[in-house]
Order: C-alpha cells, then structure tokens, then sequence
C-alpha cells in the first residue's frame, strides 16, 4: 500500500523578553545589562532581560518588592512604552506572513505559523531562516519550535529558548517521552493553575504523565479541552490555526489611575477619556454597541479609607458607535453611581454587545446619523494623522491629572512622526 | 505608515467634464516609493553635524533599512561601544570600517562584531528641510 504522508508541521515563534528587546532597539547600552519593564502605572514587573531573571526578578512581581535587588544590581527599569510594542508586533507579523505559510497571530509577541509545505528534514532550517530574517529586519529576538501540534510546538519553543540557535523542531523524533517528562505539568499549554493543582492532586506532574493517561480517564475526571490537551501531546492535532481573528463581543478600556481621585469631575474626565479610546477601537473594526457598562472602585488594599466599587450598565436605545453618545450615557450612570468621600484608584467602560456596523440600518436611521458618521470618520482621521487626542470632547479634559504613571518611559516611538528615535551622527 | 486616500479633481455634474479627470487619480504616496521593505524600515532623526559633507545635516530625518546588506561607501547605522550612530561604510580587500563624512573627522574604526562594533541598518534616503 502506497500512500502519500502527510505530516503536520506547526511553528510557534514567540520574540525572547519582547518589550525589553523593544527598548534594547534603539538603546544599545542596555544591550548587556539586566533590564526590566513595568506594567501600566509602573505596578508590576511584567518584562525580564535573561540577566534579570538571573538575578531572580520574578515575572509579576511588584516593582516595590524588587525595588532592593534592582538598585543593588543597576537593573534597568522602564515604563511600558505600548505604542513603541505594538509597532515592533506589527512589524515582527508582516515579517513572518513573507514566508508564504497560514499564520495565526496569537498574542503582541507570539505567532503561530503551519509549515506543512516543507518536508521533514528541511523544516529546522527553515525555522533558523525565519529566526535570521525577524532579527534582521525588526531587531527582535525570537524563539522557535516545531512540532506536529500546536501543544508540542510550544514544548518546543521551550526547548528553543535554552538553546543558542534558539530553533528546536520535533518533527521525525519517534519518542517524545524523554523530552516530555522534562516539561512541568504547569508548562504545558492549556492547563491552567486550577488544573495544574488537580493534575498534581492526581500524580501527574509533568507532560509525559498526561500524555500517559488514558483519555476515558481525562474525559471522565475533567472535560473535553484537557483531552484535547493530551491527544496533542500524543502528536494528533486537534487545535486548528485560527487565521481570522473572530470579531470581538465586547471592548473594554480602564487603568488605574496615576494618584488616588476623588473630585467628581476627574473621573468624569476619565470615563470620557476611555469611551472615547473605546468607541474609537470599536469604529476602526466597524463595530456598533449596545450598551456601555461603566465601573469604578477604590484600592482594594487600603481598607483603612474603605472599600468601594459599583457598576451600571445602560443601553442605547440603537447601537452605536456614536462618542458624543457613548459618552454622553456613560457620564450620567457615572453619576449614579459616584459616591462622595472616596478615594478612587480605577474606573473603566465597557462596551457589550457589539455587532456589525453595516447591519444597523433601521426604522429610526436618519440623515442625521450619516452626519454623525461623518464626523467620528474625520475624527478619527485627523486623529490617526496628528497624534491621538488631537481633536476630542471638552468632557474628556485637558490636563488630565488623573493619567497613568509612567515615570520610566523611554518615549521613542517608531510609528509616531514626533517621537522617533534620533541617532548621532 | 498609511495610504493617502485617492481623490478626484472633478465634481461629477452637469457640463462638459474636465478633460484632465481621466488623468488625475491619487496623491503621490512618497511612503510607496521610499519604502520598499515596510517591516524593516525605521525612520530615524540625525543628532549632530559629523555627517554634513554628504548630505546629512542635523535635524534631518534618515529612511533606514535594515535588511539591506551594505555596499562600499553605503551610509550605515552602526553599533560603535552600544551606541547607534551614521557613519559611511568603507570597504577594502580584507577588512570594513566606519568612517564620518566630514573631512573635519578623520576617524577609521574597524568593524569588529567582537567588540561590539557592527553595522545596524542602511540609510536608503535622507529627508532635509530647506525651507
């Protein structure tokens, strides 16, 4: 019996410390030195250089908490800089859809790729070509794995990333075990910390114990995803590349605030902020809502002043993706739900039940909405042109005391006309 | 880097159209034309007057390519002791060095990836101000 075999080949490529190799870019000095990033209003350590996580920098961890080991050592520390990220992303994307195969972006620094099309014993070489190409082009470092599924695809890249090359491909190992049992079952992709402690409650500690276990078992004890997990370990691939993002149901915007608010018209100004943030992601994937949800809380850890948080939802009576609207709306549910005397640290809108723009014609659409469209289109454009918040609603404000702290940022970004990187010459 | 929308001269409507319509079709997009590797190319401010005896001047705004392989006396960004910084690559038989296009500067620093001298990107266009 002669047939032609056909073997799946999937490729994660994940960039090495993304938003520090972001900041490395254009500041060489730091090419060597421990670095770390900060997450937004400077809270938590959420990107490490290999040498800071040598010096057992956790990822996660407080940035107060650290504060000793990172003065100690002349860690470099930096505000996440997210414009500056999501251009490298970008970049490091289209750098990969060159190489002719189905792609699936999976998250700002990781990428799945099918490179099926390549035979087996080529396959690694063409990993270290994409790695070679990415570092060229964009500057970043990546890690590649390849295996048949996406799950030993990230074994892999586990692999990769301790190895010079930084490419590693299972494809043709008939064996898996010996590899497997090095991978912790916490490691393995889609089994999450509530798994991970019912996985070890069970004496499954490290994939190739899971691998092991026999699917009536899984099926039986948790459900339908974790045998998935354990089927692609075995090699058979049950999880497909999504190739089109499927469209969002909702689109949420909050942050925390730079200091503790307490001024009604502060976190007027923020709310309104965040729906105009909000409605214009929503526009730009041609989006319509139907309700905003507002929220706001004090810090959950400074009792002392007490605890307060509450939300309201409100719906429009069309949907829309209308900013004067939206904010309109969620300003006066933000009053009902404003209490005096509190110390804010955090307040955000969501928008729900988002659904195709195109389809929202209805009995009550006017010559008046397409005037309304008219204008958010300019907006947003002259927007896009000239920098964000260049044209915006008095409601937002113009101080805005109460933005983020981001006493590191490097404040270069390659895709914003006035803060590029400027280079001696 | 985006697209300039195309746009038309002419507002449809009664009376003889212009004969130019069928001609005009969009803005020039200089972004077509000077960037042929999209996800490569960074554009870059100049710092500094070492470079003015070809065409770079300070304030100026440098298109860089970065996967670009350099020819003899391309314009680089290179990493010289983890800094970034413009210098005109000059090739001989058997070795590479930077050099500055001033006739003031007369340095030669050998490229030598061990210590951490080595080329970052090529410089495709240089935009000046003259206005």
């Amino acid at each position: 019996m002669s047939y032609i075999q056909y073997t799946k080949k999937l490729a994660l490529v994940d960039c090495n410390s993304f938003y520090v190799s972001c900041e490395r870019l254009f500041n060489p000095k730091i090419r060597k030195k421990p670095v770390v990033v900060l997450s937004n209003n400077d809270g938590c350590i959420v990107s490490r250089s290999t040498e800071a996580k040598a010096l057992g920098i956790k990822m996660g961890e407080p940035y107060f908490k650290a504060k000793d080991i990172i003065i100690k050592n002349d860690v470099q520390v930096f505000s996440s800089n997210y414009s500056l990220y999501g251009d490298l992303s970008r970049r490091v994307m289209r750098t990969l859809k060159r190489f002719n195969s189905d792609i699936e972006v999976y998250s700002i620094d990781e990428a799945f790729m099918d490179l099926s099309n390549f035979s087996d014993n080529e396959v690694e070489q063409v990993g270290r070509e994409i790695r070679e190409t990415v570092l060229k082009w964009t500057g970043i470092p990546t890690s590649i794995g390849i295996a048949k599924t996406k799950t030993l695809s990230k074994v892999a890249n586990h692999i990769a990333k301790k190895k010079q090359s930084g490419v590693t491909s299972l494809i043709g190992i008939e064996n898996l075990d010996p590899i497997l049992e090095k991978i912790d079952i916490n490691d393995v992709w889609g089994v999450g910390r509530q798994m991970t402690k019912f996985y070890q409650k069970n004496g499954i500690y490290n994939a190739k114990q899971l691998k092991n276990k026999s699917n009536t078992w899984i099926k039986k004890s948790s459900n339908v995803l974790s045998s998935r997990t354990a089927m692609e370990l075995r090699g058979v691939p049950c999880i497909d590349l999504e190739k089109t993002a499927s469209k969002r149901k909702s689109c949420v915007v909050s942050r925390s605030f730079g200091k503790r608010i307490e001024k009604f018209q502060e976190l007027e100004e923020a709310v309104a902020s965040y729906c105009l943030n909000a409605s214009e992601k929503i526009r730009s994937e041609n989006l319509v809502a139907k309700a905003v949800m507002v929220f706001v809380r004090t810090s959950p850890f400074q009792k002392q002043f007490g605890f307060y948080s509450n939300s309201r939802t409100v719906d429009f009576p069309i949907a829309t993706n209308n900013s004067i609207e939206i904010v309109k709306n969620a300003l006066s549910v933000l009053k009902v739900i404003f209490r005096k005397g509190h110390r804010y640290q955090k307040a955000g809108v969501m928008l729900t039940g988002l659904t195709d723009a195109e389809n929202n014609e209805n009995l009550f659409s006017s010559a008046k909405d397409e005037r309304i469209n008219r204008l958010m289109r300019s907006i947003d454009n002259t927007n896009y042109r000239y920098g964000r918040s260049t044209l915006s609603l008095a409601s937002a404000g113009v101080r805005k005391s109460w933005s983020m702290k981001r006493d590191y940022n490097s404040k270069i970004d390659t895709a914003d006309f006035y803060c590029l990187p400027t280079i001696r010459a | 880097m985006k697209l300039t929308i195309p746009y038309y001269l002419h507002k449809a409507g009664a009376g003889f159209p212009s004969p130019a319509t069928d001609y005009i079709e969009e803005d020039i997009d200089l972004n077509v034309h000077l960037i042929k590797n999209v996800p490569a190319t960074f554009i870059i401010r100049v710092q500094g007057k070492s470079m003015v005896d070809v065409g770079i001047n300070d304030g100026d705004l440098l298109v860089v390519d970065k996967s670009l392989t350099p020819k003899n006396f391309s314009t680089v960004i290179a990493n010289v002791h983890d800094e970034l910084v413009v210098k005109t690559l000059v090739k001989e038989k058997d070795k590479q060095f930077l050099t500055s296009g001033s006739k003031e500067f007369s340095d030669r620093i050998l490229i030598n990836e061990e210590q951490d001298i080595f080329i970052w990107g090529v410089v495709t266009y240089v935009i000046h101000s003259v206005h």
